[in-house]
């Protein structure tokens, strides 16, 4: 199973090193404003193909570029309902704090679990391949947190439901 | 061989030598340029000029006439005369209505273009009867923001790269102060705005960068889809698709290679043979020095230390190696031999291409 990790961040990886090359864009539909193309779509010449890398099923990452910004869409594996229940409010507590992270969009794409927002100004502030690094560290924890989470549920759990049974 | 110059943290869209390269015009990324004077020990900021209400997108100094024209996304230009020791400024009107994005004084500098945002060329001249700067536009066949915009040496010519992938070459020809020109390879009809030439980039990626050459014959253009492409008038495009991240822009140091830098921090050199059929890479300029290896010995002991005081569990690997930190925004004709690029780390470096052609052993300029 962990033979396909590698490979499949390392596609993601290249993947964003190309996409992640933004510069800055003013609008060319309302003047004095600069707005992240990727989001408004309103002129199709500034937009890439997005590209979607699947591991399998259940796990992608979508990543849609522009002239001056990619929004990356990652869909978390989640085999059971504790962790659909697990992923989605660790997502959720994350996302409402998107403004800490700085390149987290508040709301998820449809069909994935988190998304985020990188613009020209973001890379013109940090080193690319810096936010490449974090992009793929992400990923690579989220899996690991969640697991560790359900275990404590179930850890949990069983000491819970052993000290009510006590007194039967 | 190349020297850095710093100046902040903040990208340096665009800059600007004046003729005999002791001052430097430049706009840190908001909406005053800064004229530094080189100076024994560093730079030392003589003026700012701030007219721009939103942020300065282009720049550049005429070198004989020395009047430095500015360009903004307020939809604004500026042309500065020095009197007495000031600069004063002159407003264009550009009569566009979306931000403009670069600007270049023609060769005689009597003229200028602007590209904009508003998918059209604005060249400018200077009406004496009325004494302001006067536009004339070039609207068809562009149909998205223009990103770059070269001269022909024959000051009637010019190529604009444009968002909608491809590259137009128009003639900028004004009756009222220009003499009509003799054909060159490019056509010989040359009434104002008429399209000489136009070019579809292979790979449908923007054109960040395009450049005559300094015989007018030759014109590279750089775009997003990693390819260079070089053509010559009347026919095809020769493209090279390069396994490198976009370059931004490009400049021809001899008539048969040129010099391209952008997204990967590296300003890499490309020759084309002379009957301009094809583009081969030849090096990159920007080698880390051949001393890294002795400190691989000494990494090992780092790498613990690092792993100690930050935190991190890789070596410092992933630095960048270049001089540039971040991507080279702009390339610049310095000198006959020299040529300077600006970045988006603040960063302003002068690369001395004939000592490079004797440390690098695969370089070579023909």
């Amino acid at each position: 199973m962990s033979s396909t990790l590698k490979p499949y961040l390392n596609a993601v990886r290249t993947t964003l090193d190309a996409a992640m090359c933004l510069g800055n864009f003013n609008s060319q539909v309302v003047e004095r404003h600069i707005k992240p193309e990727v989001e408004v779509k309103t002129s199709k010449e500034l937009l890439l193909t997005p590209a979607v890398i699947a591991r399998n099923e259940k796990e992608k990452v979508l990543i849609e570029a522009s002239y001056n910004s990619i929004r990356v869409s990652i869909a978390v594996k989640q085999a059971d309902e504790i962790e659909e229940i697990l992923c989605q409010k660790f997502m959720r507590f994350m996302m409402m704090r998107a403004e800490n992270f700085v390149i987290l969009r508040r709301k998820p794409m449809k069909g994935y679990d988190i998304s985020f927002l990188i613009t020209n100004f973001h890379t013109e502030q940090m080193l690319k391949n810096k936010l490449v690094d974090f992009v793929i560290h992400f990923m690579e924890e989220i899996d690991k947190e969640i697991s560790e989470m359900k275990l404590s549920v179930n850890a949990r759990a069983r000491i819970v439901a052993e000290e009510f049974l006590k007194r039967f | 061989m190349a020297e850095l110059h710093n100046f902040g943290v903040k990208p340096i869209p665009c800059h600007a030598w004046n003729q005999d390269r002791t001052q430097l015009a430049l706009s840190p990324n908001n909406n005053d340029v800064n004229i530094y004077q080189k100076q024994a020990t560093g730079w030392k900021l003589m003026h700012t000029l701030s007219e721009h209400t939103l942020q300065i997108t282009g720049i550049d100094w005429a070198p004989k006439t020395n009047r430095i024209v500015t360009c903004g996304a307020d939809r604004n230009a500026y042309v500065w005369q020095l009197n007495d020791g000031e600069w004063q400024q002159e407003l264009v009107i550009l009569r566009i209505n979306r931000a403009a994005t670069c600007v270049k004084w023609s060769p005689d500098e009597d003229k200028f273009a602007v590209g904009s945002s508003s998918r059209m060329i604005s060249v400018c001249y200077f009406e004496s009867e009325n004494n302001w700067w006067v536009s004339k536009h070039i609207k068809k066949p562009l149909r998205s923001t223009v990103l770059s915009i070269d001269w022909h040496p024959n000051n009637i010519l010019l190529v604009a790269g444009c968002c909608d992938y491809k590259a137009y070459i128009f003639s900028a020809y004004i009756k009222e102060i220009n003499n009509k020109p003799g054909p060159t390879v490019w056509g010989k009809k040359m009434t104002f705005g008429y399209l000489m030439q136009e070019f579809s980039m292979p790979c449908y990626g923007w054109v960040h960068g395009v450049s005559f050459s300094k015989s007018g014959d030759r014109l590279a253009m750089v775009s997003h889809g990693s390819e260079v492409c070089v053509a010559t008038g009347g026919s095809e495009l020769v493209t090279l698709r390069t396994p490198h991240l976009p370059f931004l822009d490009c400049l021809w140091l001899t008539e048969n290679s040129f010099v391209a830098a952008g997204h990967d921090c590296n300003p890499m050199l490309y020759t084309v043979d002379d009957a301009c059929s094809s583009v081969t890479f030849c090096c990159k300029l920007d080698q880390a020095s051949k001393g890294a290896g002795s400190g691989r010995a000494v990494s090992a002991m780092n790498m613990f230390k690092m792993m100690d005081k930050k935190g991190s569990v890789a070596t410092g690997d992933n630095e960048p190696q270049t001089k540039h930190k971040n991507a080279i925004l702009q390339v610049l004709k310095y000198s006959d031999d020299k040529f300077s690029t600006s970045g988006s780390d603040g960063n302003v470096i002068v690369w001395n291409v004939k000592s490079l052609e004797s440390s690098i052993e695969e370089m070579k300029i023909v």
